[in-house]
This record gives C-alpha cells, sequence and structure tokens, in this order.
C-alpha cells in the first residue's frame, strides 16, 4: 500500500517537472527569439517600424498672388483659389444611369455626357468635371456613390479675366510657370516647400507625444505688385483690339514705359487669350509676349536712334543740312527714298527724320566714318546698337522666352558688309522687339540713362513686408544730356509734319510735348530669300510728355492691310490713340507756365 | 526547596513585580517573496498606467493640432473663396457690364487739360 503510494508521487513529481521544464524551454525560446528581434535584427526591425509608422509629407507653400496698380490701390490680378476635380473609377460604378443623372445637374453636364463616361472601358479614372466648388464637390460626395471621389486643387484665378495675360502667363498642372511673369519669377512665386515627418495613427494624424517629429514649416511664395497702371493696360488692350480689326493685321504689340524709372505702365499684344482656360488655346504663338519675344525689322523708326547716334558722335549738329542724293549705290546695291521725297536735293538732320529718308540715314553712317562707309564707321555704329543700346542681347524684362534680337556681326571680310550696316541705319537687317526699342528711344529721351525695364513695382514677402524695386540704370552715357535735349524737338517736328499732312489724329495740345518716328519695315521672305512683296510691319516710337517727357509709346503693328505705309497707317494710330488716352486721362502733367 | 530553586523563586518573585523593567521584542509581520514581488507588479503597473495616460494625454494633443489646422484651411479656403469674389465683383468687366456704366454716354473729349 505505502509502496504504491510512493510511486505514485514519485511519477507525479516527475510529470509536474517536465511540465516545469516544458514551460522553461518554451520560455527560452522566446527569451532566445525576442533577444535575435529585438538584439540582434534590432535596426532592420526599428526601420521596419518607423516605415509603417512614420509619415513624411511635403506642406506645399502658397504661390504668391499678382497685383495691378490702379494709381495707388492695388487690385488682384492672379489669385489662388482651391477648387475641385470630380473624378470617377468606372470599374467601381455599379448603376451608371442612375449616378449620371444625380451628378449632371450638379456639375452642368447633360446625363448622357456623364453616362458616357461613367461606362467607359479599360481606364480606371475619369474626370467628370474640373473646377468644381467646395460645396458641390460635398453635395457629390454626399451622394456617396461607390467609384466617385473628388480632390482639391489649387488653381489661379484671373478676376480681371485675359487682362495683361501674355505678360502674366499661367501655372501648368504641375504648378510650374509657364511664360510671362509665372515663368520668369516662378522660384520667386512658389516659395519654399515645408516639411513634416510623424509618427502617424492609422489615419495618418501624426501623433504628438512621438520624439521622432520633426517639422519645417513652408516658407510662402512672394506677391508681386506690377508696375503697369490697370487703366493704361485696359484702355491699350482695347485701342490695340480696335486697331487690329481696323488694319486687318496679323497682330499688334504696344508697350507704355516710363522712361525715367524703365517700369512698363502697359503692356499688351492682340490677338491674346483666357489664361484661366489657356488649356483651350491651340495657337501657342497665343501664349508668347510677342513684346519681348518677337524680334523683326523696325524699318524707320530705327533712324531716331541713328540721328542720336551721329549727334553723340558729334558728326553732325541738328541743323546741319547735306546734299542728299537720292539714291546711293553700295556693294552694287541701290538704296532710295519715297517716291514722294522727290529726288536729290539739300537735305537736314531734320528733315531726315520728318521725311523719313533712307539717304539720309546711310549718310549719317557715312559720317561716323569720316565720310564714307568704312570699318569706323560700321565699328561706331556698331557700338551704338549693342553697347549704347543694348540691341542683340535680352533686357533681363521679367519675362519667359525674351528673344535677343539680331544685330549683324562687324565681319569685314564679309564682302557685303558696307551694304548690311547701311540697311540696318533705316531698320532693315537686324532685328529687334517692341521692348528694346521702348527701352532704347527712353534713353534717348530721358537724358542718355539706359534703365533696366521692368513689370514690377514691388514685392511682398511672406511676412507681408513690401520691398520697392528701385531703377536700375544699365548706362548712364547712351547720349549726353544736350544730345537728348535736342533729339525732342527734331521727333516733335515728325509730329507736326504728319499732322500737317492731314493725319488729324496727330493733333496735341501745345500743352504738351508729342514726339515721334514712323517705320515701314520690308519683311524677309525666309523661304524664298529677299523681301515680300507688298508685305510691310509698321512700327512707331514716340513720347509724350510736358516739361520732360513722361511716356515712351512703343508699337509694332504686323503686316497691316492699309492704304498706304504701315508705319503711318498702322503703327502711328495706335501710338496717337495711346498719347490721347494718357493726357486726355490726366496721366500726362502738362507744361508748367 | 533546594538552593537554587529559592533564587529561582526570587527571580519570578522579582519579575511578577515589575513586569515593565524587561522589555521584549514583539514580532512585526514581514512581507514574504511573493508579497514582495506582487507589490512590485502592481507598481509597475501603476507606473505602465501613468506613463500611458500620460502619452495618451499628450497624443491627444495631435488630434486637437489636427483638427485646428484642418479648421484653419477651412477658413483660408473661405478666406480665398471670399477675396476672388471681391475681386470679381470689382473686375473692370463688370464694372463696365454693369447698369450703371450701360447708362453712361460716351463723350468725346472737346479739349485737353491745360494748366
Amino acid at each position: 500500500m505505502f509502496d504504491s503510494n510512493f510511486r505514485k508521487q514519485i511519477v507525479s513529481n516527475k510529470r509536474i517537472n517536465a511540465t516545469y521544464l516544458i514551460i522553461l524551454a518554451i520560455f527560452v525560446i522566446f527569451a532566445i527569439r525576442l533577444f535575435y528581434i529585438q538584439v540582434i535584427h534590432y535596426g532592420s526591425y526599428k526601420a521596419d517600424a518607423e516605415n509603417y509608422q512614420l509619415k513624411q509629407y511635403e506642406i506645399p507653400p502658397v504661390r504668391g498672388q499678382i497685383n495691378i496698380l490702379n494709381g495707388e490701390t492695388i487690385v488682384p490680378l492672379v489669385l489662388n483659389q482651391t477648387l475641385y476635380t470630380v473624378y470617377a473609377d468606372p470599374s467601381y460604378v455599379k448603376d451608371a444611369s442612375s449616378a449620371s443623372d444625380k451628378i449632371a445637374s450638379l456639375i452642368g453636364k447633360t446625363s448622357s455626357d456623364v453616362n458616357s463616361l461613367l461606362t467607359k472601358k479599360n481606364t480606371r479614372y475619369v474626370v467628370l468635371a474640373k473646377k468644381v466648388s467646395e460645396n458641390v464637390s460635398k453635395q457629390i460626395l454626399g451622394l456617396k456613390i461607390p467609384g466617385i471621389g473628388a480632390i482639391a486643387q489649387t488653381y489661379r484665378i484671373y478676376p480681371q479675366g485675359s487682362l495683361a495675360s501674355q505678360v502674366l502667363g499661367f501655372v501648368n498642372d504641375d504648378g510650374q510657370g509657364e511664360y510671362g511673369i509665372e515663368q520668369a519669377l516662378n522660384s520667386k512665386l512658389t516659395g519654399i516647400p515645408g516639411k513634416i515627418k510623424a509618427v502617424t495613427d492609422i489615419n495618418g494624424i501624426p501623433l504628438a507625444a512621438s520624439t521622432s517629429n520633426t517639422q519645417t514649416s513652408p516658407i510662402n511664395g512672394s506677391s508681386i505688385n506690377l508696375s503697369l497702371d490697370l487703366g493704361m493696360q485696359s484702355q491699350m488692350e482695347q485701342i490695340i483690339a480696335s486697331e487690329y480689326t481696323k488694319t486687318k493685321s496679323q497682330g499688334i504689340s504696344a508697350i507704355i514705359m516710363d522712361p525715367n524709372t524703365g517700369q512698363i505702365k502697359a503692356m499688351a499684344n492682340y490677338p491674346t487669350y483666357d489664361p484661366g482656360n489657356y488649356q483651350n488655346v491651340s495657337d501657342l504663338n497665343l501664349f508668347q509676349n510677342a513684346s519681348v519675344t518677337n524680334a523683326i525689322e523696325p524699318g524707320s523708326s530705327i533712324k531716331v536712334l541713328t540721328t542720336a547716334a551721329a549727334l553723340n558722335l558729334g558728326v553732325v549738329k541738328p541743323d546741319t543740312t547735306y546734299a542728299d542724293p537720292a539714291k546711293w549705290i553700295i556693294d552694287k546695291t541701290s538704296i532710295t527714298n519715297i517716291e514722294s521725297d522727290g529726288g536729290a536735293r539739300q537735305q537736314s538732320v531734320s528733315s531726315i527724320l520728318s521725311l523719313s529718308l533712307n539717304t539720309g540715314a546711310v549718310w549719317l553712317l557715312m559720317q561716323m566714318g569720316g565720310g564714307q562707309i568704312t570699318d569706323r564707321s560700321i565699328t561706331n555704329w556698331h557700338d551704338y546698337l549693342v553697347g549704347h543700346y543694348n540691341f542683340g542681347k535680352p533686357t533681363n524684362i521679367e519675362q519667359g522666352y525674351e528673344s535677343d534680337g539680331l544685330i549683324p556681326k562687324e565681319n569685314f571680310s564679309d564682302p557685303s558688309i558696307d551694304l548690311t550696316y547701311a540697311n540696318t541705319t533705316f531698320g532693315q537687317g537686324l532685328l529687334v522687339t517692341d521692348l528694346q526699342m521702348a527701352s532704347a528711344v527712353s534713353s534717348i529721351v530721358n537724358g542718355g540713362k539706359y534703365y533696366q525695364p521692368s513689370l514690377v513695382n514691388s514685392f511682398i514677402g511672406p511676412d507681408g513686408k513690401q520691398v520697392k524695386t528701385k531703377p536700375k540704370i544699365i548706362n548712364k552715357n547712351v547720349v549726353s544730356p544736350t544730345v537728348s535735349k535736342q533729339m525732342l524737338p527734331l521727333m516733335e517736328n515728325v509730329v507736326n509734319t504728319y499732322y500737317h499732312e492731314g493725319y488729324n489724329f496727330m493733333n496735341f495740345s501745345p500743352d504738351y510735348i508729342v514726339g515721334g518716328k514712323t517705320g515701314t519695315a520690308q519683311i524677309a521672305d525666309i523661304v524664298k530669300g529677299g523681301y515680300k512683296p507688298n508685305i510691310f510691319n509698321g512700327t512707331y516710337v514716340g513720347f509724350v510728355g510736358g516739361d520732360k517727357p513722361q511716356y515712351v509709346i512703343a508699337v509694332f503693328n504686323i503686316e497691316p492691310n492699309v492704304p498706304g505705309y504701315a508705319g503711318a497707317l498702322g503703327g502711328q494710330p495706335v501710338f496717337a490713340d495711346l498719347a490721347h488716352m494718357l493726357i486726355n486721362e490726366g496721366h500726362v502733367q502738362p507744361k508748367t507756365k | 526547596m533546594t538552593y537554587s530553586s529559592s533564587i529561582a523563586a526570587k527571580r519570578n518573585r522579582y519579575s511578577a513585580k515589575n513586569q515593565n523593567s524587561v522589555s521584549f521584542a514583539v514580532a512585526r509581520p514581514q512581507t514574504g517573496p511573493v508579497s514582495n514581488t506582487i507589490i512590485l507588479i502592481v507598481l509597475a503597473c501603476l507606473l505602465g498606467l501613468l506613463y500611458l495616460t500620460q502619452v495618451t494625454k499628450t497624443n491627444s494633443y495631435g488630434y486637437q493640432i489636427n483638427g485646428l489646422q484642418s479648421a484653419q484651411s477651412k477658413l483660408q479656403s473661405q478666406k480665398e473663396d471670399l477675396q476672388v469674389a471681391s475681386a470679381r465683383l470689382q473686375s473692370l468687366n463688370r464694372v463696365q457690364n454693369s447698369q450703371v456704366a450701360k447708362n453712361m454716354v460716351a463723350v468725346t473729349p472737346s479739349a485737353t487739360v491745360t494748366q
């Protein structure tokens, strides 16, 4: 009996011990495994956990807005607005017909249009509507239709419609500025994105307790106050649109510039486009601000610059007269004037401008070389074109795709170099933009300073501080102040001459000074060579002011269909309308008496 | 009575007479290893609970921050909408197409401004 119990107790103890051993073994296995995971492979598992828990987001900065000035008042021209894109995954939409009926009225489409999108095959993403308001987006999502979603996106909004569209450019779907100021100052407008790195919950919401959380706030983009004046810009756009229709031209560019600061007060081209619907534009040329991207042969309007160069070199005086032969033969090619200028006779520096004498402009080139077209005259003239007037290089205005223009090289081994440079004196054989012309003429009439042309009046930083841009002088000695003063009556004489010839729209009050110069330019035929017959570009450069020039106006009218000279009937009327607008709306201070 | 027993009897007598003259150590209750372990576990649990309470409280700030950021974003969006609406209402196109502007009569200036 005792023996049996004793045996049973021994067996029971053995089982308990075995159980203990097994449990111990299991714990040992756990401990080893935990040691393996938590100590040996600590780094790998920590990284995996962080990958799962740590989320990194980029916080987009707010793009700066663009404003225009209405006198001293700042008027928004480009704003940001968060709108929604409503999309669908057709594979999830079960009852497309019912869904179409519910959604169509909310997004302003027909039920059949929506239905055709929702029943599209072989695609998982169709856009039902873009730029939908938050309210509409909420209403659509409230329908709880499987497969229908909405995503927020920031859009540029243009409350003034197409005003200054080519100066502005637009922002593409990737948030990058394209064309105009949006492209040129993209980095300044964009700002710097912020970053957030945080341990998050399952919904991606950052948990505040984590010491691994880091956050860098975004730096919003700067806003820009353009130098453009709302009234001038709006009037200019109406004027060039009207002249475009009247002259049936291929396009018009115009600029109003403050010659005493280099600031652009109005800059427009026609035809134009609506930047709010840039996706619908098929002609990509419409995106270009032709005032800075389109370089053409300016024709006789450049004679203002030729005359100023000759005066500044001291080779002629404003009252100098000379025997004009009415024809020069240069490199076996004849250079003549328009028929109405008559034959050979005594002419003056003043009549070179008022009668637009090509032979007179070539004569000025000859005087730059001592009486003949020589290497010296070409070098002198080239120096003025490139070194003084800054042609052949960009002005660095805040615009995308600015053209350099083209000035022929001083290649003295070229047998036709004399002819090439003779042509440049009356605006053929070189390419300049409307802006380059406006800037160069500004430097002629403002006392001789070439100002960096600019479209920016001030920047408003992300901290709200406004920083005004200061006028920047590129060359303070384009011509002497004396020559600058001499040029004003010479250019005024051109205006008066046209008025007395019957161009009544060139009538201006004697309380103001108004001067200018027309240009009728032949157009190179790129395909056949030479120049196109009977097609011309009309250009005009001029100024308007009181005691001194206050505005410079430059106009390019491309291939106007007018019954006369393109400069006189295509460019000049635009100048006249703009000059009258500036005077009549009180933008110009009259002469003090 | 032997001599030794008489001495013992005396001691007993003194002992009976002066009970407070000798103090005896009272056996205090002592915690054993099991109790200690349980107490430690309870303390550890309390500490853990305290930690969890604090972490949960701090993390709840994360949700508050997220909520405030959402509200800020919503207000920002409303501000944008109002700015756009305001700018549109003041736009030149709208002013030009307004009834007031339509009732205006175009006048060709008869003279330019003089001082």
